[in-house]
């Protein structure tokens, strides 16, 4: 039923767009989300405006198309009808199953056109996304918008239980002591949201804050579940709730941490840094922000959305979306959108401008997001991205619900994923001469 | 179906006097209800049948995401890797505790509501309204509006049970409890909907059978059990299946509240066709699963109009 409707949209919105002149300006269609609506939705059509007033060549036609995963929907869905759009606003982690679906195609003719490499074309970039960019050893994707966890905390909470909020917690212990001092009656001294998605990304935080790595970065067919940096952070979850005390039992969603943490029900919380702006305009009172706490080393996941190119268009189309790639990700657009979302801006030269130095000046929490940003590595993104990251994400749910134990939800977790990566295994590292 | 087989039965015997009588007139007559009914015919072949039939293809291939192999005919495969999915048996299973837990409370308190509001005072129309309210609300703005509702700690339902001293569970986040929190906002959602079909029911009650049995000395509860819920028959088979066909066939509160979780406690059949085929890129599971659930609803929906067409005949 869904997928029916789905279709007819794809049908209305192609018969839309065909009944358009083309003249000498070839159109291309840029579907884009956003997590939240409304205000950014708005600022795109606005910066794609400002791009076909810009120039004549090419003209852009923008729609908005709901969530990460409805944006991938639809791009997939027109692409299944003959009309793929030209240049999507894709989750970064969706990268290797669309390259393997042969939804998407590589970018190195384009690099190559433009006489560069992807070594200099990717060299402007924070390090932890060319992973996220690339899919065997080609760039597929240019890094847009992104974002880490980070630790927000209530100041007051801390002053109250006799903690010092300019010295916010840096390693596990310190938090697991900080959470017992904070929890007072029905408050909690810490929260995640456990919902899917969130919790595969902040478990990939706390287990390579613990030494882990979560995934191959070079190959898709591997995860690391059952390993220690992951069954560390398991049981770490697991003491929270059960030992300590410091967390409620269950699954809360992002909205639900959120909302405790602005009603006081929580004092310290994972969030994104994407969350950032949003706190900060709903947030009452005082709170800071933090380095996610580590037990072996420094280290977070980078989260965000890449632009991605869809096969079956004509050579113009092509060329007109890599001239409009490259000026959505040019230094002052990624700037700029950076500055209105509080997602980081990919290019690193865009923090050496100074209406961006004004605005990290201004804004202390967002200085402390960027100084995390040294220290984030890839996404996960496997064969059967979320297949796999389900995978972990119902065990720990289990754990979290107190059905099952830390040792035996990661077990479980690596043998499911084991099963959904084999067939890709079964073609790639196990197929043998 | 009884009149409708006469009907029948009599437009045969004319259409042979007719028959003999002017043959050319005869064709053009029995042209037109095609033609009437073409276009219709061509929408409903064009986006009902057409899909069902490459489902049903689909359903019998594999197409292997991401590993360059071709499409392979497998036959029965897909349906024999569906039902051996724990996903899938878990999806079955939170399905039917969710159509029953759904349908029976929903059907009580639709009958109650209809009872209570059938008199048409200034009072009732006011009670019909707020009883109905629900229905008009999207189930996405009502899962979104269920979300701050079932917020632990923070949300309207924790709020007033901490006021009569009682510590609600995680509403959403607990494995345990999630499916019924999800039954309960349907519940909230459909009753008031189904009481539309029970009011309009009432009205065909006969009069004089209440009266008689009110003659005959039988209190209200005597009234309803063997006068009005008989008669009534034939609304409740017809709510039933409606019901049936919308819980499986609505899944907007668990994409907004819980997408299947925590641990799939919450996943319905739809959602999981909807994964299979959009997040695991298996379409040919996810198409053996959609034959599967409508083959089920198919079978329901014959069920129940037999029923229906035996209290039609037992009314007529």
């Amino acid at each position: 039923m869904r997928i029916g409707r789905l279709g007819l949209g794809a049908l209305a919105l192609s018969l839309a767009t065909a009944a358009w002149p083309a003249w000498s300006q070839t159109k291309i269609d840029f579907f884009f989300p956003v997590p939240v609506e409304g205000k950014l939705a708005r600022e795109m059509t606005r910066l794609v405006k400002l791009y076909n007033e810009s120039q004549k060549e090419v003209e852009v036609v923008a729609s908005y198309t709901g969530s990460y995963d409805d944006t991938k929907l639809k791009a997939q869905a027109a692409a299944k009808a003959g009309k793929p759009p030209s240049v999507v606003l894709m989750s970064a982690n969706f990268n290797v199953d669309l390259k393997l679906s042969g939804d998407i195609i590589s970018l190195e003719p384009m690099l190559k056109a433009d006489e560069t490499t992807r070594e200099d074309f990717l060299k402007d970039f924070w390090p932890a996304l060319h992973a996220n960019a690339t899919v065997d050893g080609e760039l597929y994707g240019v890094p847009f918008h992104n974002s880490t966890p980070l630790l927000y905390y209530n100041v007051e909470h801390f002053k109250e239980a006799g903690l010092d909020p300019a010295k916010p917690p840096r390693t596990w212990a310190e938090m697991v002591d900080a959470a017992k001092k904070l929890t007072k009656g029905d408050r909690s001294g810490f929260m995640m949201p456990a919902g899917y998605d969130y919790l595969g990304w902040l478990m990939e935080a706390l287990s390579m804050s613990n030494g882990g790595r979560y995934f191959n970065e070079d190959y898709g067919g591997e995860v690391y579940y059952d390993q220690p940096s992951m069954l560390g952070a398991a049981r770490f979850v697991e003491d929270l709730i059960f030992k300590h005390k410091v967390m409620p039992q269950g699954v809360t969603e992002a909205g639900g941490v959120s909302t405790a943490f602005f009603a006081g029900k929580a004092s310290m919380v994972l969030l994104s840094t994407g969350s950032l702006s949003f706190i900060r305009e709903s947030m009452k009172t005082p709170y800071d922000v933090a380095f996610v706490p580590k037990n072996v080393r420094n280290a977070v996941p980078i989260g965000g959305a890449s632009l991605v190119m869809f096969a079956g268009q004509s050579e113009d189309s092509k060329k007109a979306g890599w001239k409009f790639i490259k000026w959505l990700s040019s230094t002052d657009t990624l700037g700029g959108w950076s500055r209105f979302t509080g997602y980081f801006a990919p290019r690193k030269s865009a923090y050496d401008k100074p209406e961006m130095k004004e605005f990290i000046a201004k804004n202390p929490d967002a200085k402390v997001a960027l100084d995390q940003l040294p220290y984030a590595k890839p996404w996960f993104a496997t064969y059967q991205t979320v297949a796999v990251r389900k995978a972990l994400e119902d065990e720990i749910q289990a754990l979290m619900n107190g059905k099952k134990k830390a040792d035996q939800a990661v077990k479980d977790a690596q043998k499911k994923a084991d099963e959904l990566m084999r067939p890709y295994a079964e073609t790639t590292s196990l197929k043998l001469p | 179906m009884q009149r409708r087989m006469s009907l029948a039965g009599t437009t045969g015997v004319l259409d042979g006097i007719q028959a003999a009588a002017v043959p050319v007139r005869r064709r053009r007559l029995r042209l037109l209800p095609y033609a009437l009914l073409a276009p219709s015919l061509l929408f409903l072949v064009l986006f009902t049948y057409l899909p069902v039939a490459r489902v049903l293809v689909e359903s019998l291939y594999d197409k292997p995401h991401g590993t360059g192999a071709a499409t392979t005919f497998v036959g029965l495969g897909n349906y024999a890797k569906v039902l051996a999915d724990p996903a899938f048996r878990q999806a079955a299973l939170n399905n039917l505790i969710y159509a029953v837990g759904v349908l029976v409370p929903t059907i009580v308190l639709a009958l109650a509501f209809a009872l209570a509001v059938q008199r048409s005072t200034r009072f009732s129309a006011v009670l019909r309204t707020v009883f109905f309210f629900p229905s008009l609300v999207p189930l996405v703005a009502a899962a979104s509006l269920f979300f701050f509702i079932f917020l632990p700690r923070v949300g309207l339902l924790d709020y007033y049970l901490a006021k009569i001293g009682l510590h609600g569970p995680n509403w959403l986040g607990d494995s345990d409890v999630a499916l019924w929190s999800v039954i309960g906002l349907t519940v909230w959602k459909n009753a008031g909907y189904y009481m539309l079909f029970y009011i309009a029911g009432l009205q065909n009650v006969p009069r004089d059978t209440i009266e008689a049995a009110m003659i005959d000395g039988a209190n209200a509860w005597q009234r309803l059990r063997f006068v009005i819920l008989p008669a009534l028959a034939t609304t409740t088979a017809f709510v039933v299946v409606i019901a049936l066909i919308q819980l499986l066939t609505n899944v907007d509160h668990v994409i907004v509240l819980t997408r299947g979780g925590p641990s799939n406690a919450t996943n319905l059949l739809l959602y999981y066709i909807f994964q299979s085929a959009h997040e695991n890129f298996e379409y040919g599971k996810a198409a053996a699963a959609t034959l599967m659930s409508v083959a089920v609803l198919l079978a329901i929906s014959l069920g129940s109009m037999r029923v229906m067409e035996r209290g039609a005949r037992g009314n007529g």
